[in-house]
């Protein structure tokens, strides 16, 4: 026995130090609550309505404050949030939405199907997605406390996406917020049923948002957008700084955790930081020339498909890029890869062909006689400024003329709604989750596709819901997008943020930025 | 010296009208609306039209122009598109921390800029001289822009002294607030010590040549108090000129200032305000900084009258 002692000792001491190993490793892991988080972005919301615009900082400021009925999952399918689950009919035509229970508002109401009724009744009104939804919708009613009735006029395959898509979304607001703003007006009181929510809104100071005590969570894991939520810090604090040099070094010093919208080149200054570091972004934009086909010079097919003929997009893209391919990616599907459903991998597309002689046969074929084309660009968006001028290049170089109209973003904005203002304008072309969603092949888009086949495509697609024909439309419809060229693609381009080491747990896979989930080791 | 103020301040009526109808006229003339900035790019034309008509901007221009008259008459300044607010409180709230930025920068550029433009006068040809004057120049070439970043890389970045950006206020937390005013003063106030220490110097150089000078001198008065007490003070007028002129030169650099540190003051808005075509707000701060200015004017008018006793207005 007299040995078994100190054996015995020294396996005490053996697990001891075990324990307090995994205990401190558990504690390092283990997401904890607290903290201030403090996030830089680019400017001020027009508003904190969600129903309101499609602006995308009111997007991920509403995605944090509301929820909708359904969500997105990580590979961007509906999955749902406030609501329990869906029964369709057979014949297609009547959604039943049973709610969850005892999901409260943040002023200490519980959700029911009144204001479900009422909020989306009001985003069917003035959104994007909700219009288009509810074109199709013939009734919309509350069976009870917590089941809902939508009644379609005919087939829709967009019900559950378009209940999902978090930009201009369907958020639930209580029935008396509803009430008091019509859909022309927007909410100024901000109610909702998510993991955070408002407490103090400064314009081009600050937007503080802090935890909601009574948020109840779904119970499954956090997925995408969707799955269960946890608001771990204390407070999210939403900082406008404007100057994108400022931002990155705000990170650097710490006196930001993560900074959005940063220029290219401050990619390899946060590689090397040891305190913060970069992501990429994805899938962000892809870069686009829309076409005018109202009115002018672009209405000409063959001039559309002469300029598809010509570009050489990866120098363009390169050079959009800051030389860095981390930022680019070349392909030519409408959707991008990240939106798994809608990816497309179709050959033979006529896309960089970068064929001279084939494009100025086209030229020839149009019967351009070098008039001017007005390509309108901004210099706020350095990328749609670079790839304007570098397209100008490229084009003039087998016969085109350029009129290159550098104007600021706003003007940009207004003019592409007036088809005698241009022919052509740069922008960029941001994730859809739906081929329906693609605005670029609607007539109610500046541009204004109105291509017959186009639309009778996208027609076809709102109602057919077989997953496996709808992708064969989609495929067709990718392939007469190269042939009609409504507008030009170019690249895939990437955006770059920063986060400091300090916050954990964010999900770098989704687009959009979220912070729920997310938590501080300070 | 009464009926003169009178005078003035009445002959700042038209000035502001005249400033107000430009500013007005050209912000929407040029192309762009707030509807579409608010609305966001894939909003419909339906909905950008009813939105437009909600804020009246469906009327002719001259009806908004005498709107906007009537209003101001009235005091009130309208209501901003974006920050859900009236202007007049935005422009309260935003007051502070350019008026604080103001004073911290023409502090420093007071305090380096005269006395370093007087020794160098008094100086005048020696390694001083040459070397303040070397400074001065780099000082006025220098964009302030670049400046800041440099200030932000170094002081914030590299040194970690300060905060590279950001805002407190003083009646919160004064040790907090020096020490994010620091970089902004130091940025918006060097460039302009630059053109005080160049103007110091060639007035007490003028004034040195004088003949009471000389008589000061030749009674035997030692440099400094030839230099301090003689010459200083008559120097000082066109000095005081310049710094009335560099705090109206201050609002326009405060913009930019206040864009690099994130400053939320009155400069901020006004640069957030045009790219939302936030008209309202647009004119709000013009007509308030225009007013200043010409306040500016007169206080420096008036100053010459005390610092000059020669000077009469009558």
């Amino acid at each position: 026995m007299a040995r078994s002692v100190p054996v015995r000792k020294a396996l005490v001491a053996v697990v001891a130090v075990l324990l307090v190993a995994v205990g401190a490793a558990l504690a390092a892991d283990a997401p904890r609550k607290g903290g201030v988080l403090r996030v830089g972005n680019l400017g001020e919301p027009p508003a904190l309505d969600a129903h309101w615009t499609t602006a995308s900082i009111t997007e991920t400021l509403t995605n944090h404050i509301y929820e909708g009925l359904y969500s997105l999952d990580s590979t961007n399918k509906p999955i749902p949030m406030l609501a329990e689950g869906v029964t369709v009919s057979k014949d297609g035509l009547v959604y039943t939405f049973k709610l969850r229970q005892g999901v409260k508002f943040h002023n200490g109401k519980e959700m029911t199907s009144e204001d479900v009724v009422a909020s989306l009744a009001r985003w069917g009104k003035q959104s994007v997605y909700g219009k288009a939804l509810f074109a199709q919708v013939a009734d919309w009613k509350a069976l009870d406390k917590y089941a809902v009735e939508m009644r379609l006029k005919e087939k829709s395959a967009i019900v559950l996406i378009s209940l999902a898509v978090p930009n201009n979304f369907g958020a639930i607001y209580p029935r008396e917020i509803v009430d008091k703003f019509p859909p022309e007006q927007k909410v100024t009181e901000y109610i909702g049923t998510g993991p955070f929510k408002l407490a103090e809104w400064k314009p081009d100071q600050y937007i503080r948002m802090v935890r909601f005590d009574d948020y109840k969570s779904r119970n499954e894991k956090p997925n995408g957008y969707g799955g269960g939520k946890t608001a771990y810090v204390d407070e999210i604090r939403w900082v406008p700084v404007p100057e994108v040099a400022t931002r990155v070094a705000q990170v650097e010093t710490g006196e930001l955790d993560f900074a959005d919208d940063l220029n290219l080149d401050a990619y390899d200054r946060l590689k090397n930081n040891a305190n913060a570091r970069p992501i990429v972004s994805k899938p962000y934009y892809w870069l686009v020339a829309v076409m005018n086909k109202k009115e002018g010079l672009m209405t000409n097919q063959k001039l559309r498909q002469a300029w598809q003929a010509a570009i050489d997009i990866e120098p363009i893209m390169k050079n959009v890029a800051g030389g860095k391919a981390v930022f680019y990616r070349m392909d030519s599907s409408l959707a991008p890869v990240e939106i798994t459903a809608w990816h497309t991998k179709l050959t033979g597309l006529p896309w960089n062909e970068h064929n001279k002689d084939k494009a100025k046969r086209l030229l020839q074929e149009s019967g351009y006689k070098g008039e001017p084309i007005r390509f309108m660009t901004t210099q706020e968006y350095k990328w749609m400024y670079d790839f304007a001028l570098l397209t100008k290049q490229q084009l003039e170089d087998i016969g085109f003329v350029i009129d290159l109209q550098v104007v600021d973003w706003a003007t940009l904005v207004k003019r592409r709604n007036n088809s005698k203002e241009y022919d052509v304008f740069t922008t960029g072309i941001g994730a859809f989750y739906d081929p329906t969603h693609a605005v670029f092949l609607t007539s109610s888009w500046p541009g204004w596709t109105s291509d017959e086949d186009i639309l009778k495509l996208q027609g076809e697609m709102a109602r057919e819901t077989d997953p496996k024909k709808r992708m064969a439309l989609w495929e067709q419809q990718t392939r007469q997008f190269y042939e009609k060229v409504p507008v030009i693609r170019y690249g895939d381009l990437f955006g770059l943020r920063a986060v400091r080491n300090t916050v954990k747990d964010f999900n770098e896979k989704s687009e959009r930025i979220r912070f729920y989930n997310v938590w501080l080791e300070k | 010296m009464g009926p003169y103020l009178l005078r003035r301040l009445a002959a700042i009526v038209p000035v502001l009208a005249v400033v107000v109808t430009v500013v007005f006229l050209l912000i929407h003339l040029i192309p762009g609306d707030p509807v579409s900035v608010m609305l966001g790019p894939d909003a419909t034309l339906s909905q950008i039209e009813a939105t437009r008509k909600g804020l009246g901007l469906d009327r002719p221009i001259y009806e908004q122009l005498l709107g906007f008259y009537a209003r101001v008459l009235r005091g009130d300044l309208g209501q901003s598109y974006f920050l859900d607010r009236p202007v007049s409180r935005a422009l309260w709230e935003r007051a502070e921390p350019t008026l604080v930025l103001m004073l911290s920068a023409l502090l420093v550029a007071v305090v380096i800029g005269v006395p370093s433009g007087t020794i160098a006068a008094a100086y005048r040809g020696s390694a001083w001289d040459r070397g303040l004057m070397l400074v001065s120049l780099l000082g006025v070439c220098i964009p302030g822009f670049w400046l800041s970043l440099n200030f932000i890389y170094f002081f914030a970045v590299r040194l970690g002294w300060l905060p590279a950006a950001g805002y407190v206020s003083v009646f919160t937390d004064p040790v907090g607030a020096l020490r994010y005013m620091v970089l902004p003063a130091f940025s918006l106030g060097f460039n302009q010590s630059a053109l005080i220490a160049r103007i110091s110097r060639s007035c007490m150089l003028e004034v040195l040549q004088q003949d009471y000078i000389r008589t000061a001198r030749a009674k035997g008065l030692s440099h400094g108090v030839v230099t301090w007490v003689h010459a200083f003070r008559n120097a000082l007028v066109p000095v005081v000129t310049v710094i009335g002129i560099t705090t109206a030169v201050l609002i326009g650099g405060a913009v930019v200032t206040e864009i690099v540190f994130n400053i939320p003051g009155l400069g901020r808005l006004i640069i957030s305000a045009i790219l939302r075509r936030d008209y309202p707000v647009v004119q709000g701060v013009v007509l308030v900084t225009a007013t200043v200015y010409v306040l500016i004017n007169l206080g420096v008018d008036l100053l010459y009258a005390i610092i000059d006793p020669r000077i009469r207005y009558d």
